[in-house]
C-alpha cells in the first residue's frame, strides 16, 4: 500500500512534465535521391529556396532501397514528394500505388527523346520526367582492334585471333551470365522477353525467350563458348578489368564503363554493335527519371520544382556530368554532338528496345542467368536451355 | 513514514514515476494516432515492470528487465509482425491498408468534357486563412471558409488601392504574392471547391480545373464505380475487380488465412526440389559448425598457451577475417576462386601444369567445398574467440591433478577441456547452426545459389540453401515481390530450425544441465 | 595444462599457427593489393600493384561525397555504446538466470536462444515503422538518428551473450558470494565487487562480440539512416559499391582496411583479459 502510493505521486508529478505540443511541418519538399545525385539535386534545391523560399530536403536512400522504402514510407507519411529512378519500376510502382502521372505541356514533351517519354509512359499517362539513358554498346580497344568490324562474324573472327588463354589475352568477351549484355545476340534474330498484344501493351504470357531468334542467339553464344573466344567466370570486373588492363580487344558495356577506362589511359572507340546474320541487334535501353510520390502532400509544388527547375540544359547537363549517361533531353543532347561516346552509344540504341517495365518482369531474370550459366558451363546445349528457361517462367507466372 | 520509505527507495520511485509518466504520455500519444494495439501493449509492458519493481517474489526478474525490455520491443515484436504478415497477402499491389487504397483511388479524376479552367488569386487574413478568388470563362467564384459561392466584379469587398488593374484586398484579406502562395501550396492543392455540381481542384501553379472524380465508393457494398465507363468493381481480397476480371491498381491488404502455407506446401515449385535443397542446408550447417569450431578451439589451444611467444600477434592476425567486412571478403573470395581469373587457380596451375584448373563456382561440387571453405575463414576466428574465453573457466588446478595422475594431453583434452567447453558453448554451436541455417548472405554473395542444375524446373542452384531458394522465389513470383509469402517462409524455416535445435539440445544435454540446477 | 616447449615443439607450433595465419591474412592482403591500385581494379593478377599509390587513401578523406572520417566516428561511437550496453544488459541477465531460481527461468532460457532462430529478413519493415512511430513520440530517437539505430542493435543484447556469461558464471564458486552474503552485501554488491572482476575474461568476449556485430552491421543501418553525415561505416562504404556497375573498388579496399584497425585495437586491449591459468584463488577448495 505504502509503495503503491509513493508511486503514483511520483506518476502525478512526472506526468505533465511529458504533455508537450507537437509541432507541425509546414509546407516543403523532399527528394530522394542516391548519393551520386545528391550534390545536384542541393544545388537546384537551393535555387529553387532563394526564388520561392520553400524549404526542399535531399535526402541520400540508395538507389536500391529505394523501391522497398518508398512502399514503407510513403504511405507511413515518411515519404518524398520527389524520387530518382529507372523506368523499369514504374510497373511495381504503379501496382503499389506510389506514384502520381506528371503533366507537361506537349511543347515540353517534344524536347526529350521520345524513347525516353515513351519509356516513362503507362497507358496514356507520363509517369516521370526523363533525364538519362543507357544502353550497352561494344567497346573496342583501338589498339588490339583498329576498325569497327563490319559484321559479327568477322568480330568473331577478330576475336579469335587475338586470343590465347594460356597467355589470359582474349579477343571479345560478353560479361556473364547476364542477360542484360547478352540480349542483343537474341533480339537480332527476332527473339525478345514479352510480346506486345493487341493494344500494344505487353503481355506478360507471351514469351519470347525460347523461340526461333532467342534459340538462335543462345547457340551463337554456345559457339563462341566451344570455340574459346567466351569463357566462364568472366563476370563485370573480370571483363572490365581485363579490358583495362589491355587483355581485351572487345567487350560490350556501357557508359558506366567510361571512367574506369579512360583512367587506364586505354584507346578505345565506341559502335553499335555489327549485325548479327544481317540484322541489327537490339539492345535494351534504361532510362532514369524524376517521379512523384503519390504520398505527397506537395504535389503541385513538387510539380513546379521539376518543371521549372529540373527541365533546363543546365540542370540536364550537370547530371550527364556525374553519371555519364546521354541525356534524354534534347538540347542538352544536342549540346554533346561532337562527344564520340555518346554519339556511339547513341548509335547502339537505333534499335533500342526499352526494359520491359511490367512488374512481371522480376520473374524473368533468375530462370534466363540459369540458362545462361548451363550454356557457358557447357552443361546443356542452348535449345534446351533457354526452352526450360522459358517454361520456368511460365509456371513462375501461372501461365498456360 | 511514508516519507522515510521514500527516502529509502528514491532511486526506484523515481524510476517508476517516470516510467509510468512516460507510459501515460505514449499511451495517450498512440490512442490520438488511432494505433490501438501498440498503445495498450505499452501501457502493459510499464504495467508489468512495475509490478516486477514493487514484488520481492519478483526480484530475480529485475535483473532481465532491461534485457528483456529491448528484446520484447526490438526482437519479438518484428516476430509477431512477421507472423501477421504471413497471413496477408501483402506483397507487390497489395502494400497499402484498405483506407488508404481507397483514399488513392478517390482521389482519381478525369478532365470531364466540359471542363473549365480558372485563373486564381489567393488572399490571406491576418490569422492566414485562405480566400481564393476563381477567373473562368463567364463566372467568377469566390471561395472562403469551404464555401464556394459567385461573386461579382463590382463587390465592393474587392478593393484595388493603387489602381494598378490588380485587386489588392478582399474585405479583411490581402493579397498574396507568387512567392507566398507558392509557399501555401501544399494547402491550397488540398482543397475540393463543391461548385454548383462540379468540383474543382487546384491544377497546376497558375489554375483550378474542373475535375470529375473517376470513381465512387460504395461502403457498403465495398465497390467501387468508375464514372467514366459505368463499370463497378468488388473488393476481392485485396483488389477491386470487375465482372470480367480485370482488376484496379493499387489493391491493399487483405488478409487471406492459411493461404501461403498452403502455397509453400503444395506450389510445385518449392515442393519439388525441398528435399535436396534442405538435405544440402542441414549437411552444409552442420558441416560448417563442426568444421569452424574444430579449427577454432585447435587454434584457441595453441594460443592460450602462456608458453607461446608472439601469441597476441598470432590472436589478432587470426582475427583479421573477422575485422573485416564480410560483404568485401566474399567477393574478394569469390575473385580469388574465379576458374580463369582468379589467383588461387593461377597458384594452382603454376605448381601443378595447366590441367590443373578447379572449376571452385562452375561445378556443382565444388561450389559446395568453395562454401565450406569460405565459411571456414569468415567463422574460425569467433570460434576461437569464444573457446578463448570459456578456456579460461577451467580451472588451471583440474589439469595440474589429471598431470600427477599421469594422463597424457590427448586424455586431458577428452576428459577435461571437451566436456568443460561444450556446457557453456554447446547453446552457442547450436546457435551458429541456425544461424548457418539461415546464412542468406554468404550464399548470395558467394554463389547466388549457383551453378545452375540443367534440367531443373525450377531455379534452384547447387548451393542454395532453404533460406536463399525460397525468398528468391517469393521475389519472383507474380507481379514480383510476395512479402506475405516470404513471411510465411520464415515461419516455415523457424519451425524447422528450432525444432532441430531442440533435438539437439535434448541430445547435447544442454536441458538436463538446466534441470539440474533448477 | 600447458608445460614449456621443446624445440621440435615450437616448430611445429608455430609452423601451423603460422599457417593459419596465412590463410587468415592472405585475402586481406589482396584488399590492401587494390587499395594501393590507382585503378579501381578488384580482379588482380599481381599482389604488387604496378603503381602503387596513395591516391585512395587520400580521397577517402578529402572526399565531400564519402565522409569516411565521419563514418568511422558514427561508427565507433555507436560500436563503443552498443557494446557496454550489451555486457552490462547482457551481464545483469546472465547473473540472475545463474544464481536465481524463479518461475519461468528454464523457460526463459530457452525462449532467448530458440528466438534468435527466426529469420529476420522481414522484421527490418517492422523495425523502420517502430522507429518512425518513436520518432514521432521522442524525435531524438526516430528514424536518422544514431540513438533509434542504437536502440534497435540493444534488442540483441540478450541471447547469446547472456548463455555464453551463464555458463561463465556457472563455473564461478557459489562460496564467493555466500561469504559476502554473511557479511551484509546485497545481491548486487556481491555481483558487483566480487563475481565481475573475476569474469572479466567472458565480458571482454562479450565486448569485442557485440562491438564487430554493430560496427559491420549493414541492413538495419541503411534503412534507419538517412542522411550522409549520419551514417556509419558499412552504410557508406555500401555506396561505394551500391551501383552495379559502376564500383569504387579501391576506396573500397582502403576503407575497408582502416575500418579493421579500431576493431583490432578492442580486439587486443580485450584479448589481455583472455589469459591462461588465471586462477581464482580468493577462496580455497
Amino acid at each position: 500500500m505504502k509503495k503503491t502510493i509513493a508511486v503514483l505521486l511520483g506518476v502525478l508529478m512526472l506526468t505533465g512534465l511529458f504533455l508537450v505540443a507537437n509541432a507541425s511541418e509546414p509546407g516543403k519538399l523532399l527528394i530522394w535521391a542516391d548519393d551520386t545525385r545528391a550534390p545536384i539535386m542541393l544545388n537546384v534545391a537551393k535555387q529553387f529556396t532563394e526564388v520561392y523560399g520553400v524549404e526542399v530536403e535531399v535526402q541520400e536512400i540508395e538507389s536500391g532501397e529505394t523501391r522497398g522504402q518508398l512502399a514503407t514510407a510513403g504511405p507511413a507519411g515518411e515519404g518524398p514528394d520527389i524520387l530518382i529512378g529507372a523506368h523499369d519500376w514504374l510497373g511495381e510502382l504503379i501496382l503499389n500505388g506510389l506514384i502520381e502521372p506528371i503533366i507537361l505541356e506537349p511543347a515540353t514533351i517534344a524536347e526529350f527523346n521520345p524513347v525516353a517519354i515513351d519509356a516513362f509512359k503507362w497507358g496514356n499517362l507520363l509517369y516521370g520526367v526523363p533525364y538519362a539513358t543507357e544502353n550497352v554498346a561494344l567497346i573496342r580497344n583501338t589498339d588490339l582492334v583498329p576498325e569497327v568490324p563490319a559484321t559479327f562474324e568477322e568480330l568473331l573472327t577478330v576475336a579469335a585471333a587475338l586470343t590465347d588463354l594460356e597467355a589470359g589475352e582474349y579477343g571479345f568477351l560478353i560479361q556473364e551470365p547476364d542477360p542484360y549484355h547478352t540480349f542483343a545476340l537474341y533480339s537480332a534474330g527476332g527473339g525478345y522477353v514479352f510480346g506486345k498484344d493487341a493494344n500494344g501493351v505487353l503481355d506478360p504470357c507471351d514469351i519470347g525467350l525460347d523461340n526461333a531468334g532467342s534459340i538462335a542467339g543462345a547457340t551463337i553464344l554456345d559457339q563462341m563458348v566451344k570455340d574459346g573466344i567466351e569463357i566462364a567466370g568472366a563476370g563485370y570486373g573480370e571483363v572490365t578489368g581485363a579490358f583495362n588492363a589491355s587483355n581485351l580487344g572487345m567487350m560490350i558495356g556501357g557508359p558506366w564503363t567510361l571512367s574506369d577506362i579512360k583512367a587506364n589511359s586505354i584507346n578505345y572507340g565506341v559502335s553499335a554493335i555489327p549485325p548479327i546474320n544481317g540484322n541489327a541487334p537490339g539492345v535494351f535501353v534504361g532510362v532514369q527519371g524524376f517521379m512523384i510520390s503519390s504520398f505527397s502532400e506537395n504535389k503541385v509544388l513538387a510539380n513546379l520544382f521539376i518543371k521549372d527547375f529540373l527541365i533546363s540544359t543546365d540542370v540536364m547537363l550537370g547530371l550527364y556530368i556525374e553519371g555519364d549517361r546521354p541525356p534524354a533531353y534534347l538540347p542538352a543532347l544536342a549540346f554533346l554532338a561532337g562527344n564520340e561516346d555518346i554519339q556511339g552509344f547513341a548509335a547502339a540504341a537505333a534499335t533500342a528496345i526499352p526494359m520491359p517495365k511490367i512488374a512481371e518482369m522480376a520473374s524473368v531474370w533468375d530462370a534466363w542467368i540459369g540458362a545462361l550459366e548451363l550454356i557457358v558451363n557447357q552443361e546443356q546445349d542452348p535449345a534446351t536451355a533457354m526452352q526450360e528457361a522459358a517454361d520456368e517462367i511460365r509456371a513462375l507466372l501461372g501461365c498456360e | 513514514m511514508i516519507w522515510r520509505y521514500i527516502a529509502k527507495h528514491s532511486l526506484k520511485i523515481l524510476f517508476l514515476g517516470v516510467l509510468c509518466a512516460v507510459s501515460v504520455y505514449v499511451f495517450v500519444f498512440l490512442i490520438a494516432k488511432g494505433l490501438y494495439i501498440p498503445s495498450v501493449m505499452s501501457l502493459i509492458g510499464a504495467g508489468f515492470i512495475t509490478y516486477i519493481f514493487l514484488s520481492e517474489k519478483r526480484y530475480p526478474i529485475r535483473w532481465l528487465i532491461p534485457g528483456l525490455l529491448f528484446l520484447a520491443v526490438m526482437v519479438v515484436y518484428p516476430i509477431g509482425y512477421t507472423l501477421v504478415s504471413s497471413f496477408t497477402n501483402v506483397g507487390t499491389g497489395h502494400m497499402l491498408s484498405k483506407d488508404q487504397a481507397i483514399d488513392h483511388l478517390l482521389d482519381r479524376s478525369y478532365t470531364p468534357d466540359n471542363a473549365i479552367a480558372y485563373t486564381y488569386t489567393a488572399f490571406a487574413d491576418t490569422s492566414g486563412d485562405l480566400a481564393l478568388i476563381l477567373e473562368g470563362a463567364d463566372q467568377m467564384i469566390l471561395y472562403v471558409d469551404g464555401r464556394a459561392t459567385d461573386i461579382a466584379w463590382s463587390d465592393p469587398r474587392l478593393v484595388d488601392e493603387d489602381s494598378d488593374g490588380t485587386t489588392d484586398r478582399f474585405g479583411d484579406y490581402s493579397r498574396l504574392t507568387i512567392l507566398q502562395t507558392v509557399q501555401r501550396l501544399s494547402v491550397i492543392e488540398d482543397y475540393r471547391i463543391e461548385y454548383k455540381g462540379t468540383t474543382i481542384g487546384l491544377e497546376n501553379l497558375n489554375e483550378f480545373r474542373t475535375r470529375a472524380p473517376l470513381y465512387v465508393y460504395d461502403e457498403e457494398a465495398e465497390t467501387m464505380k468508375d464514372l467514366q465507363t459505368g463499370i463497378v468493381y468488388t473488393a476481392r481480397e485485396g483488389i477491386f475487380t470487375a465482372p470480367d476480371g480485370e482488376e484496379i491498381y493499387p489493391g491493399y491488404k487483405a488478409g487471406i488465412g492459411l493461404r501461403n502455407f498452403v502455397k509453400l506446401v503444395t506450389n510445385p515449385q518449392i515442393s519439388g526440389p525441398f528435399a535436396k535443397v534442405f538435405l544440402w542446408t542441414f549437411i552444409y550447417a552442420t558441416l560448417t559448425v563442426l568444421l569452424n569450431f574444430a579449427l577454432g578451439l585447435f587454434t584457441a589451444i595453441l594460443l592460450n598457451d602462456p608458453f607461446m611467444r608472439f601469441r597476441t600477434i598470432y590472436r589478432v592476425l587470426a582475427m583479421i577475417p573477422y575485422a573485416l567486412p564480410a560483404f568485401i571478403t566474399i567477393l574478394v573470395w569469390r575473385g580469388m576462386l574465379n576458374v580463369h581469373f582468379g589467383v588461387i587457380n593461377h597458384m594452382l596451375v603454376a605448381l601443378f601444369g595447366s590441367g590443373a584448373h578447379i572449376p571452385w563456382l562452375q561445378n556443382a561440387m565444388w561450389a559446395k567445398v568453395s562454401v565450406l571453405l569460405v565459411n571456414l575463414w569468415l567463422g574460425y576466428p569467433y570460434m576461437m574467440l569464444i573457446s578463448l574465453g570459456a578456456l579460461q573457466s577451467i580451472p588451471a588446478s583440474l589439469y595440474e591433478a589429471a598431470r600427477v595422475d599421469g594422463a597424457t594431453w590427448w586424455q586431458r583434452f577428452w576428459k577435461i577441456t571437451l566436456p568443460l567447453l561444450l556446457m557453456p558453448l554447446a547453446p552457442l554451436l547450436i546457435g551458429a547452426f541456425a544461424f548457418n541455417f539461415n546464412n542468406f548472405t554468404l550464399i548470395y554473395l558467394l554463389t547466388e545459389g549457383g551453378p545452375a542444375i540443367a534440367g531443373a524446373s525450377t531455379p534452384a542452384g547447387a548451393t542454395d540453401i532453404l533460406i536463399s531458394y525460397t525468398y528468391n522465389l517469393a521475389f519472383a513470383g507474380e507481379h514480383g515481390n510476395q512479402l506475405g509469402l516470404a513471411a510465411a517462409v520464415s515461419v516455415m524455416i523457424f519451425l524447422i530450425v528450432a525444432t532441430i535445435s531442440a533435438i539437439n539440445f535434448r541430445m547435447t544435454g544442454t536441458l538436463e544441465e538446466l534441470s539440474k540446477n533448477v | 595444462m600447458y608445460s614449456r616447449h621443446t624445440l621440435l615443439g615450437s616448430v611445429w607450433r608455430h609452423g601451423i599457427v603460422l599457417l593459419l595465419c596465412v590463410f587468415s591474412v592472405f585475402p586481406a592482403l589482396w584488399i590492401a593489393s587494390a587499395s594501393f591500385n590507382a585503378t579501381n581494379n578488384m580482379q588482380l593478377q599481381q599482389l604488387i600493384p604496378p603503381n602503387p599509390s596513395l591516391a585512395h587513401y587520400r580521397e577517402l578523406f578529402t572526399s565531400d561525397r564519402y565522409q569516411y572520417a565521419t563514418w568511422l566516428l558514427n561508427s565507433l561511437k555507436i560500436s563503443l555504446l552498443t557494446s557496454v550496453f550489451t555486457v552490462i544488459m547482457a551481464g545483469l541477465g546472465a547473473y540472475a538466470f545463474s544464481r536465481f531460481r524463479f518461475k519461468g527461468r528454464r523457460v526463459g532460457l530457452l525462449g532467448l536462444l530458440l528466438i534468435q532462430m527466426f529469420p529476420q529478413m522481414l522484421a527490418i519493415v517492422a523495425i523502420f515503422l517502430l522507429i518512425l512511430s518513436l520518432g514521432d513520440i521522442f524525435p531524438w530517437a526516430g528514424l536518422n538518428t544514431h540513438t533509434g539505430l542504437l536502440l534497435v542493435y540493444l534488442g540483441g543484447a540478450m541471447g547469446f551473450n547472456t548463455w555464453l556469461m551463464k555458463g561463465y558464471f556457472d563455473t564461478i564458486p557459489r562460496s564467493l558470494e555466500e561469504s559476502a552474503k554473511v557479511d551484509g552485501a546485497t545481491p548486487f554488491q556481491a555481483f558487483y565487487l566480487i563475481i565481475l572482476p573475476l569474469a572479466r575474461p567472458i565480458l571482454a568476449t562479450i565486448f569485442v562480440l557485440s562491438f564487430i556485430t554493430a560496427y559491420s552491421e549493414l541492413f538495419i543501418a541503411t534503412i534507419l539512416l538517412r542522411s550522409n553525415s549520419q551514417f556509419t561505416l558499412a552504410v557508406g562504404m555500401n555506396l561505394l559499391i551500391s551501383n552495379r556497375y559502376d564500383n569504387r573498388w579501391g576506396m573500397f579496399a582502403a576503407g575497408a582496411l582502416i575500418a579493421a584497425i579500431p576493431f583490432l585495437i578492442v580486439f587486443i586491449i580485450a584479448q589481455r583479459s583472455l589469459v591462461s591459468g588465471l586462477t581464482r584463488g580468493s577462496v580455497k577448495e
